[in-house]
């Protein structure tokens, strides 16, 4: 019996022993960022000289030959994808190409996919701006190697964003990803659509919901930043969300007004997933929401000439009308630091992002350029939707340097704006509960 | 008090069979909403009423027609294929387990049950990482035959149940083979196995369904490889931020047939199902 006892536990202490040598393993490979670094200064310095259509001379490319690449981009992008690797092929006559491959792969999950086995994730990748930190953390991702003509050609937040202790990590893709206000123009007017309470008030006269999704960290954040408590980057520890100093009766009376426009039309401010509204503009239940860059070519479908799309509207406080601030994100390409081709890669991603395909994207798939030249283009000027993004993207916090311990509590305080429960009266309450996200926010519970 | 025996009988069945109806429907209607939404026309993704207003195959017919990555009919076959492969050879391994340790007397019998038991009672995510890097240095990731090894592989250490299937078997049958000159080999193929029909059914059934509904294994070992998804994956794809405005009714009626071939497995194989489940418990 004695035996069995003592075999049973040193099996059991044997197991427990090889599954965290498995993590351990795991973990280690990931290490050695060092040589695929190293690929990063492969283009050596800063000032290296990039042509029209982000092409560069075919010496940067080093000894690389024989090229074999994957890219990834999402569902919406990949034929699109595939005729500019075609061009750029074309752009380098004297390099063979064996195979670049393109993979369809979600931008909101590329960073989960690559934490998973770098070595057999893609060499270029499309990625949305809040994965940034954990890239970096991880080492997966390489510096970019063109940085002057970079910054140089992007609008400066989308590179600021980028940016991690001085160094930019990633290539600005788009300046879209964000949310901004859809709206059937049959049921709010245009002059409406610049007032929240002008919103509602169409919806309402016509029976329809305005979806605002209040429960959702990332829509919810708005009612935060519109009071003026604004996100700011770390503390000097570098993971406490830093916020900017703001006025706090004004705060208060911001969540106040909101509370009370959701109490005053209650069941006409809905909060429902954003998903919801292309759904309801399909089936006549919906007059207006606040819906992601995403979710556009839905909603147009579903609206079709009564389509309507604007910035964020105001909202009055105590006689002032407010914008709102949203949470504005970009989508960028990044290098994996273990790619095999670190310049090819580099090149290629260089100019996926460069003037042309940013144009090709936006007159194809309605993406937002971050170019500052394709963004002053007549494509972007005379789209409704993109000038509605670019409008509210100057009201906007970036999604960067965001701490982990944002989301939970926006959530939250959005459900209790909104709550049956709330008295919007109640200025204690709402004193309270600003002071209640904040200090969760800090994580100083 | 109720002095009529009937009659408080009648009450009390009424008033369980309510409660059973209650629960039968509350257990049901999930199932109800994705059949009938799963035919529905109107809308893009959920709406707030049970009763689809217009009705439609369409769903069906999308699902099917392939458009872009999302290839339903690739990841039904790939499902399909990985399943039969390691239900075959998870039934053989489990059932040779099981008369080797019912059967078979040697030194280390009893030491190794236990340790079967005790590493049949760590789950088999909790080592996928290392699963992983294993394939991986193997050259198999990203490949289904990773997959068959990962769910069939380890199937032998469930051999409690027809093990305790097969203690009920009289060993005076075996006596009689061999004293006939049948070797354990033929024992077991020729003596044992046609008297198990229910202990077989069983384990084709657990090991058959084991490959639908596993998701964190395959998604791990297949990464971006899209066209090698198993349904469990594909599925839930579907529903991501990216796809749901445009995938989420084909979602429901993917979810449908998802269930249509273990729904038909059990129904075939029901009345083996419920023999073999409690004929393992006789003697344990």
């Amino acid at each position: 019996m004695k035996t069995k006892q003592l075999l049973a536990m040193i099996l059991a202490g044997m197991m427990t022993a090889t599954a965290f040598a498995g993590c351990g393993g795991g973990g280690g490979t990931d290490q050695p960022s060092g040589d695929g670094g190293d690929g990063g200064d492969g283009g050596n310095s800063t000032a290296l000289e990039v042509k029209e259509n982000a092409i560069v001379d075919e010496s940067v490319f080093g000894d690389e030959d024989n090229i074999t690449l994957k890219v990834w981009a999402p569902e919406k992008a990949v034929d699109l994808t595939k005729k500019q690797i075609e061009d750029f092929k074309a752009a380098y006559p004297g390099k063979t190409f064996t195979n670049i491959e393109v993979v369809i792969q979600g931008e909101d999950s590329a960073a989960t996919q690559i934490l998973n086995d770098a070595e057999q994730a893609a060499d270029v990748f499309g990625f949305a701006s809040d994965q940034l930190n954990k890239l970096t953390d991880a080492g997966v991702i390489q510096e970019v190697a063109f940085v002057d003509y970079v910054t140089k050609t992007n609008v400066a937040e989308t590179v600021t964003s980028a940016t991690v202790n001085g160094k930019l990590y990633a290539f600005p893709e788009t300046n879209d990803n964000g949310y901004y206000l859809v709206y059937d123009k049959s049921v709010v007017s245009d002059e409406q659509a610049k007032t929240l309470e002008g919103i509602l008030e169409g919806c309402k006269a016509a029976g329809r919901k305005f979806i605002f999704d209040s429960g959702s960290p990332f829509f919810a954040c708005t009612y935060a930043f519109t009071a003026g408590v604004k996100i700011d980057g770390f503390e000097e520890d570098g993971e406490t969300q830093k916020f900017v100093d703001y006025d706090e009766d004004e705060a208060v009376a911001t969540l106040q007004a909101f509370s009370k426009l959701m109490h005053d039309y209650k069941g006409t401010y809905a909060s429902l997933g954003a998903a919801q509204i292309a759904s309801g503009f399909s089936t006549g239940t919906c007059g207006a929401g606040v819906d992601g860059s995403w979710n556009t070519v839905p909603d147009q479908k579903a609206l079709g000439d009564n389509y309507g799309a604007a910035k964020l509207p105001t909202i009055n406080v105590n006689g002032t009308d407010k914008q709102l601030i949203s949470m504005f994100g970009y989508k960028y390409i990044g290098v994996n630091a273990f790619s095999k081709f670190p310049r090819s890669a580099q090149i290629l991603a260089l100019y996926l992002t460069g003037d042309k395909c940013q144009k090709e994207r936006t007159e194809e798939v309605g993406w937002g350029p971050s170019n500052l030249k394709v963004a002053g283009d007549e494509v972007v000027t005379s789209s409704p939707t993109l000038q509605a993004i670019t409008a509210q993207a100057q009201n906007a916090v970036p999604q960067v340097n965001i701490a982990p311990t944002l989301w939970d509590p926006m959530g939250n305080l959005g459900n209790k704006l909104i709550a049956d429960e709330t008295d919007p009266t109640d200025t204690e309450f709402f004193r309270s509960l600003l002071k209640e996200t904040i200090v969760n926010v800090k994580d100083e519970a | 008090m109720i002095k009529s025996y009937k009659l408080r009988r009648n009450i009390a069945n009424a008033i369980i069979y309510v409660i059973l109806a209650i629960m039968g429907i509350i257990w049901v209607s999930p199932f109800a909403y994705l059949l009938m939404h799963s035919f529905r026309a109107e809308g893009l993704i959920t709406v707030n009423y049970l009763i689809p207003h217009e009705w439609t195959f369409q769903n069906y017919i999308d699902l099917f027609t392939v458009k872009g990555s999302l290839n339903f009919p690739r990841w039904l076959l790939n499902t399909f294929v990985v399943a039969l492969f390691s239900c075959v050879i998870c039934t053989i391994s489990v059932l040779a387990v099981s008369y080797t340790f019912s059967r078979l007397r040697f030194k280390a019998r009893k030491k190794l049950m236990n340790v079967g038991m005790i590493l049949g009672m760590f789950p088999g995510f909790m080592t996928m990482i290392a699963i992983y890097y294993l394939l991986k240095a193997m050259g198999l990731d990203r490949n289904l035959v990773a997959l068959v090894i990962c769910y069939s592989s380890g199937a032998g250490l469930g051999f409690q149940i027809s093990k305790g299937f097969f203690d009920t078997i009289p060993r005076a049958l075996d006596e009689a083979a061999t004293i006939d000159g049948a070797n354990k080999n033929q024992i077991f193929w020729k003596i044992i196995l046609p008297m198990s029909a229910p202990i077989i059914v069983y384990t084709v059934l657990t090991s058959f369904i084991g490959p639908w509904c596993d998701f964190i294994l395959a998604r791990i070992i297949m990464g971006d490889r899209r066209d090698l998804y198993t349904v469990a994956i594909g599925l839930f794809d579907m529903k991501s931020e990216e796809f749901i405005n445009t995938y989420y009714k084909q979602f429901l009626a993917g979810s449908v047939i998802v269930a249509i071939p273990i729904t038909t497995l059990f129904m075939i194989m029901q009345k083996y199902y419920v023999e073999g489940v409690t004929a393992g418990g006789v003697k344990g």
